[in-house]
């Protein structure tokens, strides 16, 4: 079975701008992430991350990349909430722990936890989102000039990865099929197993690398143009977002605080940025083609014009 | 040499002198003093059983022997003129394409199109170029509909026309192909044949092919080169070989050249159409049927599979799809059934929910015990011991049913290709078997992919042994002890070997279940080569179809 984050070629604008174009876009709104702790541009990086997948055809990579990120949240929150004891407001008191000491939950330090937890679920989806919806090849293709070995590493690695998941899958499923009388398979001889056949496997790719002149030391062609006509959009909205995460810093839009009492900035600048911040989810949206308008008469055009205007035998030129 | 000159031909496609190869740590070499020179455009077919160095003669030719195996070399190697000994791989790509048996590897990249560029973009060509160049080789091998795809979306035939197309891009003089259909059906592997037969007649390209299924490839190739034990030990026309074969190893005759020698007629013929051409000189086109004979004894009160409006639906990751549409099939005791159709079809979706590894959607299945050997035997294979394996009493029963009691301390990486797949049998067997009996069903799931025709002998023998019953009455109601053998398989001749029933499967649903003989004869794909020379119901082999022709013979 297809891994949910593995890419799928789709003609939505993500996949095909060019690859910096992409990286810039969801870069920017991982860097608004990483920047800001308040949660409400926290919560609107986040609907921009799920938007662009969503619209990029990315369901499943994001919805599992949701339900990682979450888990993981709730994980962060229940470790901050019994090893931080900072914060005014204890809403729970849980007497010595060996090891941990006194131990009281505070509202803060679960705000605060949310906070990092809801970071750290934005980064998820947007690496799903990048792994979905960019084309690895392109990326390998643009790295190939700047860092030709470690281009080939990661040409083997990408490649690896879904052998090495599906020779899992079957592997699984053999071990599942063994006979109640024969010797069970534990985790380790299946480890060694796969380990031995992805060895195997890592020798064919690699000696089908070298029949396709990998070792060449040809010169280098220019690349191919991978330009796009998504990629102004999206480089327009990257620099747009971060031109406005920095103006938000100057005017306070992450003016928020949790400890020692929690205090979420919620002024105009904070709405208008978190506005923006999930605005941009937005620029994966595909422009439906502009419908021909239908004559008032109702009668019928097709791209050599209206059928009645054409004589038996004659031929025009394609307007498009 | 000029570029030109290489093109219009001057030098041969690939010259070996003298070549002998061992690789390393191996107790014998794997090519000994073998001489060999392919004209530019020409076609040549690789025959020969397994292990007889068939794919290191490929890999030497393309410069994966020594350069990425080591091992020692003596001899000459010349690729259009280029010393592939000295030269590595890389450098000779420009010049010979390789496509390996297995397409799973031979991928490298995540779209069609960048896997099929890669090879020009290594060699430096310019953006242009690459872009006409993937274009003419897609448009060649009738896949730019593919071009935009990943690769893990492909079928089986279609990643395989995909790494024919990476091998072709550079446009080389000389294509190696080593058990390219191994893993397709009829139809697919068919095609890929033809289309290397244009390719070879429209572009020049010289095809050196290794195939065990001659039959397949035998009327297009213009040579024949056979192989044993590292030496060439034929090197002629196809009619030639057919002679030579018949003579000297009956292990790589055709059905139809097998056909013709059991009935006494000469020449042999090099496939469907010089058989048919030589039966009509003959005035025998319409030779009288002679009604083939049921060879089992299946045993029809005791159904062990039984499925009604079966619909299984597998999500690969795109989109859920139904793979099985209401499937009713019924498998009995004792029965020895084919389970054909196209890749794709649902053969081993099926046996796998048999298993237990799919669930149904809809519909009802019911099987008591099964044993399911998957297409990959070594999966089974994880320890280093077979007794490790297997231990106890359940362990021994089950290899003496495969016959490899006496390998209990072998260690199966030292076991041969057949032996493995019978240890991982004895796997899938140990504990569902009541003493010595059988558990209800035994499937095998593509069993036959790389097997020279010996090895396939050896396997119907199993399968024999299996389903052989001693049938007995207890309490009014007939009991077997073999076991039913049902067996996913696109290999046709070998279908008409070991089975009594054949059940053909298309897009998910059964579009034909009846006797052997019958839907063997009742096609032209799914139809052994013997059926589509004689065209006549129910004649199926070559021992059938002798005995029509010995009694219709002028």
């Amino acid at each position: 079975m297809k891994s949910p984050f593995a890419y799928q070629s789709r003609p939505r604008p993500l996949q095909l701008a060019s690859p910096g174009a992409a990286v810039a876009y969801l870069g920017a709104i991982a860097v608004v992430a990483f920047l800001y702790s308040n949660p409400l541009v926290l919560v609107a990086a986040g609907v921009a991350a799920v938007g662009a997948g969503l619209l990029a055809g990315a369901r499943r990579a994001v919805e599992l990349a949701l339900k990682m990120g979450l888990s993981l949240a709730v994980l962060v929150v229940v470790v901050n909430a019994l090893v931080v004891n900072r914060g005014e407001t204890v809403v729970a008191r849980l007497g010595d722990w060996p090891l941990f000491g006194p131990v009281n939950v505070t509202f803060e330090a679960i705000v605060a936890a949310l906070s990092m937890g809801l970071r750290a679920a934005v980064v998820l989806v947007l690496g799903a989102v990048y792994s979905a919806c960019v084309d690895p090849d392109r990326v390998l293709r643009a790295l190939r000039p700047l860092a030709r070995r470690s281009a080939l590493t990661a040409t083997l690695v990408s490649r690896l990865v879904p052998v090495a998941a599906a020779d899992a899958a079957r592997l699984r499923d053999a071990a599942r099929l063994r006979g109640p009388g024969a010797a069970e398979v534990g985790k380790a001889p299946l480890a060694r197993r796969l380990l031995a056949g992805s060895l195997d496997r890592a020798v064919d790719v690699a000696a089908t690398l070298e029949l396709r002149g990998y070792s060449l030391d040809a010169p280098r062609p220019r690349s191919r143009s991978s330009r796009s006509r998504y990629d102004r959009r999206f480089c327009a909205v990257a620099v747009f977002l971060l031109l406005a995460a920095i103006a938000g810093k100057a005017l306070g839009a992450d003016d928020s605080q949790t400890y020692p009492a929690v205090e979420i900035g919620l002024g105009p600048a904070t709405v208008a940025l978190s506005a923006l911040v999930a605005l941009s989810g937005l620029a994966p949206l595909r422009r439906n083609p502009k419908r021909r308008r239908q004559p008032a008469d109702g009668t019928k055009t097709s791209l050599y014009g209206p059928k009645s205007s054409r004589r038996p035998g004659s031929r025009e030129v394609a307007r498009v | 040499m000029s570029e030109l000159a290489i093109r219009r031909g001057a030098a041969p496609a690939l010259a070996v002198r003298g070549l002998g190869y061992a690789y390393p740590h191996a107790a014998r070499p794997a090519l000994e003093d073998v001489s060999l020179e392919v004209a530019p455009g020409e076609f040549v077919l690789l025959a020969g059983r397994s292990a007889s160095g068939k794919s290191t003669l490929l890999k030497a030719a393309c410069g994966l022997v020594p350069h990425f195996h080591g091992g020692e070399i003596e001899g000459e190697v010349r690729v259009a003129d280029l010393d592939a000994i000295a030269a590595g791989p890389g450098e000779l790509a420009a010049a010979v394409g390789y496509v390996a048996q297995d397409p799973e590897t031979q991928v490298v990249s995540t779209t069609v199109a960048a896997e099929i560029e890669l090879p020009l973009e290594m060699r430096g060509d310019e953006p242009a170029d690459r872009a006409r160049a993937v274009e003419e080789v897609a448009l060649a091998l009738a896949i730019p509909h593919l071009l935009s795809r990943t690769v893990d979306t492909l079928s089986g035939g279609e990643l395989q026309r995909v790494a024919l197309a990476a091998a072709l891009v550079t446009r080389p003089r000389l294509i190696l192909l080593d058990e390219p259909t191994s893993q397709l059906d009829p139809v697919a592997g068919d095609e890929l044949i033809w289309l290397l037969r244009r390719l070879n007649e429209e572009w020049g390209v010289a095809v050196l092919l290794a195939e065990h299924r001659l039959e397949r490839c035998l009327a297009a190739a213009d040579r024949v080169v056979a192989m044993e034990a590292g030496r060439l030990s034929f090197d002629g026309v196809p009619a030639e070989f057919l002679v030579w074969a018949s003579d000297s190893d009956p292990a790589l005759e055709t059905p139809a050249a097998r056909l013709f020698s059991l009935a006494g007629i000469d020449p042999l013929p090099v496939g469907v159409r010089a058989a048919r051409q030589t039966l009509r000189g003959m005035g025998v086109a319409h030779p009288p049927h002679i009604a083939s004979r049921r060879v089992s004894d299946p045993h029809p009160q005791v159904p062990v599979l039984q499925a009604e409006g079966l619909w299984v639906e597998l999500d690969r990751g795109d989109d859920p799809r139904d793979v099985l549409k209401g499937i009713d099939l019924t498998i009995r005791r004792g029965e020895r059934v084919a389970l054909m159709g196209r890749n794709g079809a649902g053969k081993s979706t099926l046996l796998r929910t048999a298993a237990g590894l799919h669930e149904p959607v809809a519909g009802k299945l019911s099987v008591d015990s099964i044993a399911l050997l998957t297409q990959n035997p070594s999966d089974y294979l994880v320890r280093e011991r077979v007794g490790d394996e297997l231990p106890g009493d359940e362990g021994m029963a089950a290899l003496r049913v495969v016959g490899l009691e006496g390998k209990v301390d072998a260690d199966p990486r030292d076991l041969s290709g057949g032996e493995r797949q019978r240890l991982a049998l004895a796997i899938a067997l140990a504990g569902r078997m009541d003493g010595d009996e059988l558990p209800d069903l035994v499937a095998l799931d593509e069993p036959t992919r790389g097997m020279d025709h010996a090895r396939k002998g050896e396997l119907v023998k199993l399968i024999e042994a299996l389903a052989s019953s001693v049938a007995f009455v207890t309490h009014g109601v007939t009991k077997a002890t073999g076991a039913a053998v049902v067996v996913a398989t696109h290999d046709v001749e070998f279908a008409s070997e070991f089975a009594d029933r054949v059940v053909l499967l298309g897009d998910g649903v059964v579009i034909a279940d009846g006797p052997m003989p019958e839907i063997l004869s009742g096609g032209w794909y799914f139809a052994t080569e013997v059926a589509r020379v004689l065209d006549l119901p129910e004649v199926v082999t070559p021992e059938q179809g002798a005995a029509v022709l010995r009694k219709g013979a002028p």
